[in-house]
């Protein structure tokens, strides 16, 4: 079974290749695997357009989903801890989050282009909006998990709120905490595209890269971007993995 | 539960089928597209609003209205689109890369661009852009072209100007908070960032380059070989539109229509129509020089540019109706 | 005579029911415990005697009467009333040794200080080595020790517990009970030990409190006269257990009745 976990995607690969060279598959609308790996080369050697490399798009992505998702976090966790913490609070701001959480990051655009212009700022804007839903309901969700008796408990040993907020509810709510930020960044990652389409002062980025591929008609190097933004998804997600466990080795 | 999944299964590849199956060129409605408030493509709007296409015996329906020529070509590509109005160079990159298969069967406009720059601003020579930010509608369009003919022009090497991509709708909102130093768009949105009082004209595009053609007619080339007659009325509502245009008498009327349109207010139509060239004959040297630019600047590989360029402007049935008249 | 460190006084506990009606947990409780005494409170389940803990923490509110600790009136948790709890209520995050210092910790005590008095205490308590582990790896005796240290290093002047040994097995428990009654001899505390279980109950107690259920009352109070430490085959244990087991019986009739 692991063999055929390995073998798979190669078959796949291949099978597709295939039918790429007997041109049963359109080259325009489904470029080869051989062709995106040249359109991989092209844009990590030349770049797109030419002279703006793959690592400086990804590292100026990487910027902006990295800023908004620390905006979302730092914003994100303490308002869920006091919102898991009061009930009042909570019920006094629930309705204004049900109201705003559904309405999509993109719809922001305009809006965020009008308030804090073209550039980084408005970019991370909307990634932080897209971060910031999850990071915060799993939040609340982890503080309203803890188990009332620990509070009690340190409750006995001398804990008052503010010992009672930082030293039990937020360690105790970690663990939801951290799925909620896992689930923050790949959103904020996943929203990067269409945030990037507000216009990107710098010229660089992964979401910019497909948008000028796509005027310029090159299938190929579309696909390699998107392969490239789905590797790079996946190795967040795998790096927020690794330290989760670390830090939530005591489950 | 044997019949479920039968069922299940039924559903799953009908749909699949339906994603699978190529877009179907419509016997009866023709499938014509065009750009948003672009007064380039006021042939389009004539013909539509006079009803000329039915006049000569074709029935075209919009079947797409786009922001940008890529976007365009794009529908084309997907078979969504059967004849459309769009930009040269969106046009040629599409054909060259082997996206998209149309030809050039008319010509639409010539100029009708031009640089804005801030009201305010200081800058009145293109030297003054260096160390700028200037906002281009999308790489590998007409209007990039002609901001980067003028550089060159103007020994200006390119890195020292900042050239960004926005949508044309937000360029006089990103001019007038001075997100961006300037941009370079189609009118009417020239016209439109004066009457507005945001910005000023810094050079038109029939400075940089006089009497460049701009928009370009196409049909898919499937559809060319199967509906030849077809091509030909169209072509004809064409004529007739532009022909109208040119008609000192019909200006009134023809300012309703671009404003209708557009969207626009009267007095930026007319501002914007002074800039614009309404002509209908493909220029050989122009499709020449986009290809020429394109290929500069590694968008596009082309080994014969003549030969590319006399296979994809298709003038066969306009010179046979003119013949004819 | 020395003032009385715990002092309960016309104590009653009311409860609202689902349904509207009033349900009464506790009733007219009156208890003296004198300083540094053991005592082991007993009563079948129902009989609100951990109603009655919580309150005397300040965990819960009484609704009428007061608890009166060294004369001053008890209304809020605090580190002076101690609770180890059944279910141990160890902090899963922290190791054993952080969970014992947490009391130290709140105080703002220096980190070095507060290690090296939480060492103690896990020495005191048999669990030399094991001050970085997790809860999850100790087995329920040993966690049960943890927090019966976490409690104590932080000098509270009564320990409340709540049936801290019900869950474990009986080797543990008569294990724990003599560590207990140790740690009593050594650090001189006040303790209010809840059972249910009769043989705990006088094995460790000076005196037994009998609360008897619905409503929670304090029927009958022991004086327990036997030396430490007490052998559970003896004579004069079998009498007391004898002496509790028909109080309960005819308790039980009472109410059944």
């Amino acid at each position: 079974m692991k063999k055929l976990k390995i073998i798979l995607p190669f078959l796949i690969l291949l099978v597709w290749q295939v039918l790429s060279f007997k041109k049963v598959l359109p080259s325009y609308k489904i470029p080869s695997p051989l062709e995106i790996i040249d359109a991989l080369k092209t844009l990590i050697i030349v770049g797109l357009p030419s002279g703006y490399r793959l690592h400086g798009h990804a590292l100026e992505s990487l910027l902006r989903v990295g800023y908004g998702f620390v905006m979302a976090t730092g914003l994100g966790v303490p308002l869920g801890i006091f919102m898991g913490w009061s009930k009042n609070f909570r019920q006094l701001i629930t309705p204004l989050i049900e109201v705003v959480r559904p309405i999509p990051p993109l719809a922001w655009i305009p809006i965020a282009i009008i308030w804090l212009g073209i550039g980084i700022k408005s970019a991370s804007f909307i990634i932080f909006l897209g971060a910031f839903f999850p990071i915060l309901l799993n939040t609340v969700a982890g503080v309203l998990s803890v188990d009332p008796i620990l509070i009690e408990a340190s409750k006995t040993l001398g804990a008052k709120d503010k010992h009672i907020l930082l030293k039990v509810l937020f360690p105790g709510a970690m663990p939801n905490i951290f799925t909620g930020l896992r689930i923050g960044m790949g959103i904020g990652w996943m929203t990067l595209v269409a945030a990037e389409f507000t216009g990107v002062k710098s010229g660089y980025g992964l979401g910019y890269l497909i948008m000028i591929a796509r005027d310029v008609q090159r299938p190929d190097e579309i696909v390699a971007g998107m392969i490239v933004i789905g590797l790079i998804g996946y190795f967040l997600d795998g790096i927020f993995r690794l330290y989760e466990a670390r830090v939530l080795k005591w489950r | 539960m044997e019949l479920r999944m039968k069922i299940l299964a039924f559903f799953f590849f009908l749909s699949l089928w339906h994603f699978v199956l190529p877009g179907e060129t419509s016997a009866q409605k023709i499938r014509m597209g065009y750009l948003q408030s672009d007064l380039h493509q006021l042939a389009a709007f004539v013909a539509l609003e006079k009803g000329l296409f039915k006049k000569h015996g074709v029935d075209v329906e919009v079947a797409g209205v786009f922001k940008a020529g890529p976007e365009e070509m794009s529908a084309f590509s997907g078979k969504s689109l059967d004849i459309g109005y769009v930009g040269a160079a969106p046009a040629t990159v599409a054909v060259a890369n082997k996206v998209a298969d149309v030809k050039i069967i008319a010509q639409v406009n010539l100029e009708g661009s031009g640089i804005v720059v801030h009201k305010d601003s200081l800058i009145n020579k293109v030297d003054h852009l260096i160390g700028k930010t200037i906002a281009v509608p999308g790489y590998a369009q007409v209007q990039d072209f002609l901001l980067r003919k003028i550089l060159i022009k103007k020994n200006i090497p390119l890195e020292k100007v900042g050239i960004i991509i926005i949508k044309v709708p937000e360029m006089i909102p990103a001019l007038q908070t001075k997100q961006i130093d300037g941009f370079i768009a189609w009118e009417p949105f020239i016209a439109k960032s004066i009457t507005q009082q945001v910005g000023k004209v810094l050079i038109y595009s029939g400075e940089i380059w006089p009497k460049h053609p701009c928009c370009v007619f196409v049909a898919d080339t499937n559809f060319i070989i199967m509906y030849p007659q077809k091509v030909k009325a169209i072509l004809k509502a064409h004529i007739e539109a532009t022909t109208f245009i040119n008609k000192q008498e019909n200006y009134p009327e023809i300012v309703n229509i671009g404003v209708k349109y557009t969207g626009m207010d009267d007095e930026t139509v007319k501002l914007a129509m002074k800039n614009i060239y309404y002509e209908f004959m493909p220029s050989v040297e122009g499709e020449l020089e986009y290809v020429s630019f394109l290929m500069q600047l590694g968008h596009i590989k082309i080994d014969h540019a003549k030969q590319f360029v006399d296979s994809i402007i298709e003038e066969r049935f306009l010179l046979d109706l003119l013949k004819n008249e | 005579m020395k003032e009385p460190e715990l002092e309960i006084v016309h104590l009653s506990k009311m409860f609202t029911s689902a349904d509207g009606s009033s349900i009464t947990a506790l009733k007219d409780i009156n208890l003296r415990v004198e300083n540094g005494k053991f005592v082991s409170m007993i009563g079948p389940s129902g009989c609100g005697k951990t109603t009655l803990l919580r309150i005397i923490a300040g965990l819960e509110d009484s609704s009428e009467g007061k608890v009166l600790l060294d004369g001053e009136e008890i209304n809020e948790p605090g580190h002076h009333v101690g609770l180890v709890f059944q279910e141990y209520a160890l902090f899963p995050w922290r190791t054993v040794l952080e969970n014992v210092e947490f009391g130290l910790e709140i105080k703002g005590i220096s980190k070095k200080e507060r290690r090296e008095r939480a060492l103690q205490y896990i020495i005191t308590i048999g669990l030399e080595g094991f001050e970085d582990k997790y809860p999850k790896e100790l087995s329920s005796g040993m966690k049960q020790r943890v927090g019966i240290a976490r409690t104590l290093i932080n000098k509270p002047k009564v320990l409340l517990m709540d049936e801290p040994f019900g869950s474990l097995d009986d080797q543990t428990r008569n294990n724990l009970q003599t560590h207990l009654l140790r740690i009593w001899a050594e650090a001189k505390k006040t303790i209010l030990f809840v059972t249910h279980n009769i043989d705990e109950a006088i094995f460790l107690g000076q005196t037994i409190i009998c609360l008897s259920p619905r409503p929670g009352t304090a029927r009958k109070i022991l004086k327990v006269d036997l030396n430490y430490p007490r052998d559970r085959t003896d004579l004069e244990f079998n009498r007391y257990r004898k002496e509790l087991q028909d109080f309960f019986r005819t308790e039980m009739e009472w109410s059944v009745g």
